[in-house]
């Protein structure tokens, strides 16, 4: 998985003008204007699942309806890549589904309608814009320990961006 | 306050992200080879395809003075993706993005507030394809 902090808000163009209107900084009061826009690559669907139920945020996905897929594309769980009898039904069954797919899509069925076989596992693309009060939340959640791994591994790849680009205002949230 | 940057190429990015299977950096590399033009051309299809959702990539802070109270609760009460912040006296800090933007235009509630952000996305020159296919000719600023 990768994931890229496209922009952020410029804290430095807000504080200026809060300056000049005799305005203090205040982190706390900022949450819900700084933004940033993310793009994530080659996690699963498993997770983008997860992620869309965080609703105040803007999310843009990689069609499967016109993008082909491949048995290379999907994300296997170290649960199963350590699990020998594991490793070999989701390889098995990747095959099956896979060679499915390919045989549909070369009958002629449209990749909007072959995509139904196709695994959670699929590996995706997405951008998402959304605000430091939300990415809080969705940072605060999905690092917790009961959330899944991959999840909880993008949560914490978003938070450390963030975290670096405007220390300002993660220096107060608490620390997992 | 403050805009995204390149807010054409940041919607043409979201735009292209929906339909590529290609890394960030190449879609970022293609629609800059390709230019204004060809954001244009994705921005006019977004539009006209009503796929607003690419639009709320592109964000906007602004500093609104001289606003009542009431004036900011009609506001927050008919479009509740806005973001409001009292400073101080009559002046607020509002965050929106283009989406909002465009649907306060539409809307006879929000139109005079759109006005007035259009007016000033267009004297400072932040996003000029955006504003003339979204909003059509140039707004009076008076």
């Amino acid at each position: 998985m990768r994931v890229k902090l496209l922009y952020h808000t410029d804290l430095g163009a807000i504080k200026k003008v809060l300056e000049r209107k005799g305005v203090l900084f205040n982190p706390e009061a900022m949450m819900d204007h700084v933004v940033y826009m993310f793009e994530i690559e080659d996690c699963s669907r498993v997770t983008t699942h997860q992620l869309v139920r965080h609703r105040a945020v803007s999310y843009d996905q990689e069609s499967q309806r016109f993008s082909a897929a491949t048995k290379e594309g999907v994300v296997t769980p170290p649960s199963i890549q350590s699990n020998e009898a594991g490793s070999k039904a989701y390889d098995d069954a990747l095959k099956t589904v896979y060679s499915a797919y390919e045989q549909m899509v070369a009958a002629g069925v449209p990749k909007e309608d072959a995509r139904y076989i196709l695994p959670s596992a699929i590996k995706t693309k997405l951008v998402m814009t959304l605000n430091a009060r939300n990415l809080m939340h969705l940072v605060w959640q999905r690092t917790a320990l009961q959330a899944q791994w991959e999840i909880r591994e993008l949560a914490t790849a978003m938070h450390k961006l963030a975290h670096e680009a405007t220390p300002e205002l993660w220096t107060k949230m608490i620390e997992r | 306050m403050w805009t995204s940057p390149n807010p054409e190429r940041t919607i043409a990015v979201a735009m292209r992200r929906c339909y590529s299977t290609k890394a960030i950096e190449d879609i970022e590399s293609e629609l800059e080879l390709k230019g204004p033009e060809y954001w244009r051309y994705l921005l006019g299809k977004a539009l006209q395809d009503k796929s607003l959702d690419v639009l709320e990539h592109f964000v906007l802070t602004l500093l609104v003075e001289d606003m009542g109270e009431a004036d900011v609760g009609l506001l927050i009460m008919g479009f509740p993706y806005l973001r409001v912040t009292h400073l101080n006296g009559s002046d607020w800090m509002l965050t929106l993005n283009a989406r909002t933007l465009v649907e306060l235009w539409r809307d006879p509630r929000g139109r005079s507030v759109a006005g007035i952000i259009v007016s000033e996305l267009e004297n400072g020159g932040v996003c000029p394809i955006f504003n003339e296919l979204a909003f059509g000719a140039k707004i009076n600023a008076s």
